[in-house]
């Protein structure tokens, strides 16, 4: 079958259901032909990181001139002599003291009360909406990521356009447009120790597959063996960070050396995701130290790591963080915060507008908040996500990425450089 | 000598029977669809007896006997523990978690923790779960129950992940689907409502007339509500919509979001006891709206619990719910796409029936379609049912450590981890992309080594003919057989061959279909 990509798009698969075959099958098929050749390494890109378990957008992006957020925090509050300062009224938390450089440097910018327009308070539920792309909507099957992904198959022509790094393919990326689960680079393709017997059982799976025909899983194989090559190039297991970029132990500095490394190699990566947990922090949740302040420096390296090892490819690359909800404005019983709203979102990157703190800040004045003890959400979270789909990755056609919902340019923050 | 499938089908049905598939290929089709594979030899012994009477004894799974199954199911301590004692055990779990995150805080630590305790209790009778599902998938002789649990557990999705639903999940796949699933599907359809697994995660269970007000003191409704901090303050549409969507009429059903509407305030009050008190169904008469409502032309009028018992058991038999069901069950054991024949017969029997499970699927084992050369083959396996039918394959017995279901979950299936209240998709195109089947011929190659049912065989011809009869059925493609030769010239080794031969035989495109 030679069907090139072009004569697909044109003919918009209307044509060929007639023929009784699939239009998803014949575009992936479709795509796994003519590759190009060289891969442009100018091509923008989205990390997503997901903050689980709903960071404390308050001790994440202090308001620090706002006299309530003290009164309702007698213990947890940062005080005013720590925090970072931004903006007068805004500051990082002191473990965030690595980024300063970059809101200096105008390539950082925080998102303040954003959040879903619905109201639960349900890790599972909001985690889910943030996910799908469709707040109060359950029966969504696929991620917006993956939903992106399969509007603009223009450049579906790599099997890393769209990676999670962990072991499942998360909600986000869910769905028919092809995209990779990656628990570590360096294990990626078939486990065999000795790398002479693994080239030679690769090989005799790729034969396997030439014959399968012209289906699905002829183009999937064939996508993965390639990925398989392009990595075994790319050579992971040499990796050094560039600059001295010193990324700190754990999950997360390894998995953003990780995204570094295949941006690096040019394999055609547009959207990385990656999860961070641990910010439900019910608990002791601690103000200038202590619980939160131990997972926000964790973060604050990792991310300043990832920015200086990439260095001049930051220019086309945006970081975006996200959590399901923030927490409540007063602390609790247990010098904890409980399930809140609106929280805090920071974006990072060449492309970003940054060195601002975006969004309409509601206040924290009781009759400011929502339902009497949370930030109110002023941005929903899809003007964001649509704000980079569109101005970040070029994406056209936001109605179908989130369904059900017109995002308009008119409710942009202002995230992306023009 | 086999019979041909033209007498087999012919004598049974009267229809107009397929091409040139023997009456092995028949067989091993109704293995790979109606049971997770064949195992050794098990081709030809259910073309020998016939296959329609094989299927027969499927649908009556209660009188086919399963000793070697219940045996194992002793291993599978969860099986002891009703919902009550496991409501226990998760807020035994949920204090210890809070008493160690206080004292990790407390020294400054992070919060990764070890669990100890009730907490690693509860972790390994979760873990428990899945490994039963795959124990009994791979074991039990009632094939088609097995592959039937796996169908409703997916129609009617609940993630065990969430909340509350860590301990009722049990008790839902024991007590709510398994005894139902070749049964009506009303009587299903009503149990999976007031199964307190799906109050919770489809948050029915918070769902309250507007104003209403429970007739004890709020802190006790805070102590039994475990994990929700504000009190309900009004109708939740979640339930009603899925319900609507995912469980009965489709999503091209023909209802409004008015429908909706009227169908949660009629299900409001369908709530969960606390799990002190056994975290059973309740129906909170308080939190009941008592106002009429209009729905799908009935009208309700303050009848309490028996206005949901009612609109489901209308529900289960309108035509777009039969049709629904019945695409999805097509789906399932015909193709993915599958042709409108065997729809309308499952509906026909659906109507004659009220919807008997079994006479639905009879109607469609029986159909044409079912049978046609286009229909062997052609799906391809999920996660669940290409590990499942390796083991059956290889004679391995599996074991009751998490290694299997691990590795269910590595190759993006992790059982009852499903958040999307849709269940895990049927299709080809959900499941095959090139990260899973790299992942599907690392475990082939894993599987390959515990191997039962293929001797080792000096001669490579006659190596590859044993892995086609007992592994394929004799299906292997002429393609494939050359591959496999052409890798096994130079291994002398005669136990290397083997594993080589059987990783790729069970990695290999052909394997990948039923």
């Amino acid at each position: 079958m030679t069907i090139s990509r072009r004569i697909f798009v044109k003919s918009g698969g209307l044509a060929l259901v007639s023929l009784g075959l699939d239009p998803l099958f014949l575009a992936r098929a479709a795509f796994a032909l003519d590759r190009p050749a060289v891969r442009p390494s100018d091509r923008p890109i989205l990390v997503c990181l997901f903050q689980r378990g709903a960071v404390d957008g308050l001790n994440m992006i202090v308001p620090h001139g706002e006299p309530a957020y003290y009164q309702e925090r007698p213990r947890i509050a940062i005080p005013a002599s720590d925090v970072v300062d931004l903006d007068g009224h805004f500051g990082l938390h002191p473990s965030l003291a690595p980024l300063k450089e970059l809101w200096d440097n105008k390539s950082l910018a925080a998102i303040h009360a954003i959040g879903s327009p619905d109201a639960t308070r349900s890790h599972f539920d909001a985690q889910d909406y943030m996910e799908s792309g469709t707040p109060g909507v359950k029966s969504t099957a696929d991620g917006w990521v993956n939903r992106y992904c399969q509007h603009d198959r223009e450049h579906a022509d790599t099997p890393f356009r769209a990676v999670a790094f962990g072991p499942q393919l998360p909600r986000i990326l869910a769905g028919s447009a092809p995209s990779l689960a990656i628990d570590d680079l360096q294990a990626f393709g078939l486990r065999v120790p000795q790398e002479a017997a693994r080239d030679r059982l690769t090989r005799a799976f790729e034969e396997l597959y030439d014959g399968a025909g012209t289906g699905l899983l002829a183009s999937s194989s064939r996508e993965g063996f390639d990925a398989v090559q392009m990595l075994k190039r790319a050579d992971p297991t040499q990796y050094r960070p560039a600059a001295g970029a010193d990324y700190p132990q754990g999950r997360l500095g390894k998995t953003l050396l990780q995204i570094a490394q295949l941006i690096k190699a040019d394999v055609g990566l547009e959207i990385a995701f990656a999860d961070c947990s641990g910010w439900d922090t019910h608990v002791n949740q601690g103000a200038s130290d202590g619980q939160l302040s131990t997972r926000l420096r964790e973060l604050g390296l990792a991310l300043a790591a990832f920015n200086r090892d990439l260095g001049e490819r930051m220019s086309n690359v945006v970081v975006l963080t996200m959590s399901e909800f923030g927490r409540t404005i007063r602390e609790n019983g247990n010098s904890g915060t409980d399930h809140g709203h609106a929280t805090a979102m920071l974006a990072l990157g060449g492309p970003v507008n940054g060195g601002r703190v975006l969004g309409r800040w509601p206040g924290l004045g009781l009759e400011q908040r929502f339902e009497g003890r949370d930030v109110a959400v002023t941005t929903d979270f899809r003007d964001l996500f649509a704000e980079i789909l569109a101005r970040h990755l070029g994406a056209t056609d936001l109605g179908t990425v989130f369904p059900g919902y017109t995002p308009s340019a008119a409710r942009f923050l202002g995230a992306i450089r023009r | 000598m086999p019979l041909p499938l033209l007498a087999t089908l012919c004598l049974l049905t009267s229809q107009a029977p397929a091409g040139s598939l023997t009456a092995r290929d028949s067989a091993f089709h109704a293995l790979n669809r109606l049971a997770y594979g064949a195992r050794p030899g098990e081709a030809d012994s259910v073309a020998r007896s016939g296959v329609m009477k094989w299927i027969e004894r499927q649908l009556d799974a209660d009188h086919v006997s399963d000793s070697h199954l219940a045996e194992r199911e002793r291993d599978f301590t969860i099986l002891e523990h009703d919902r009550a004692d496991l409501a226990g055990r998760y807020r035994s779990a949920i204090r210890e978690r809070r008493l160690m995150q206080r004292e990790a805080a407390a020294h400054g630590d992070s919060m990764r923790l070890p669990a100890a305790g009730p907490m690693r209790e509860l972790r390994e009778l979760g873990g428990q779960l899945q490994q039963l599902a795959i124990v009994r998938a791979t074991l039990s002789e009632r094939q088609l129950r097995e592959v039937m649990v796996d169908f409703w557990s997916n129609h009617f999705n609940v993630f065990v992940g969430k909340g509350a639903d860590r301990f009722l999940l049990p008790s839902y796949i024991e007590e709510t689907i398994r005894p139902r699933a070749l049964g009506r599907f009303e009587d299903l359809l009503i149990a999976t409502a007031q199964s307190p697994a799906m109050l919770f995660y489809l948050d029915n269970a918070q769902s309250v007339a507007p104003g209403s007000v429970p007739p004890f003191p709020l802190a006790a409704l805070r102590r039994g509500g475990q994990g929700v901090r504000t009190l309900p303050k009004g109708i939740n549409e979640n339930y009603a919509r899925e319900l609507l969507e995912l469980h009965t009429l489709g999503v091209d059903g023909g209802y409004t979001q008015q429908d909706i509407i009227a169908v949660a305030r009629i299900f409001t009050g369908w709530s969960i006891q606390p799990p002190d008190r056994g975290a059973g169904f309740v129906f909170r008469d308080w939190a009941h709206d008592r106002g009429t409502k209009h729905v799908f032309g009935l009208t309700f009028r303050d009848d309490g619990k028996d206005e949901g018992i009612r609109l489901l058991a209308f529900l289960a038999n309108q035509h777009a719910t039969m049709h629904h069901v019945s695409a999805k069950l097509c789906a399932r054991f015909v193709a993915d796409e599958p042709p409108d024949g065997c729809i309308d017969a499952a509906v026909a029997a659906w109507q004659k029936t009220r919807g008997d499970i079994r006479t639905v699927l009879r109607a469609i084992f029986t159909s044409p379609d079912f049978w046609a050369p286009q229909a062997f083959g052609s799906k391809v396996k999920t996660p669940l049912e290409f590990v499942v039918s390796s083991l059956r394959a290889t004679g391995t017995e599996p074991d009751d450590t998490p290694r299997l279901a691990q590795l269910v979950a590595r190759l993006g299936e992790p059982l009852f981890q499903q958040p999307a209240p849709t269940g895990y998709a049927e299709t080809e195109a959900h499941w095959v992309n090139s990260g899973a089947l790299l992942a599907r011929m690392n475990a082939a190659m894993m599987l390959a080594k515990d191997c039962a049912s293929i001797p080792t065989i000096d001669d490579h011809s006659r190596l590859v003919d044993v892995i086609d009869e007992q592994l394929l059925g004799g299906t292997m493609s002429a393609h494939t057989r050359t591959v496999i030769l052409n890798q096994l010239t130079d291994i002398t080794d005669p136990e290397q061959a083997r594993i080589m031969a059987v990783g790729l035989a069970l990695g290999g495109p052909d394997f990948q279909r039923q």
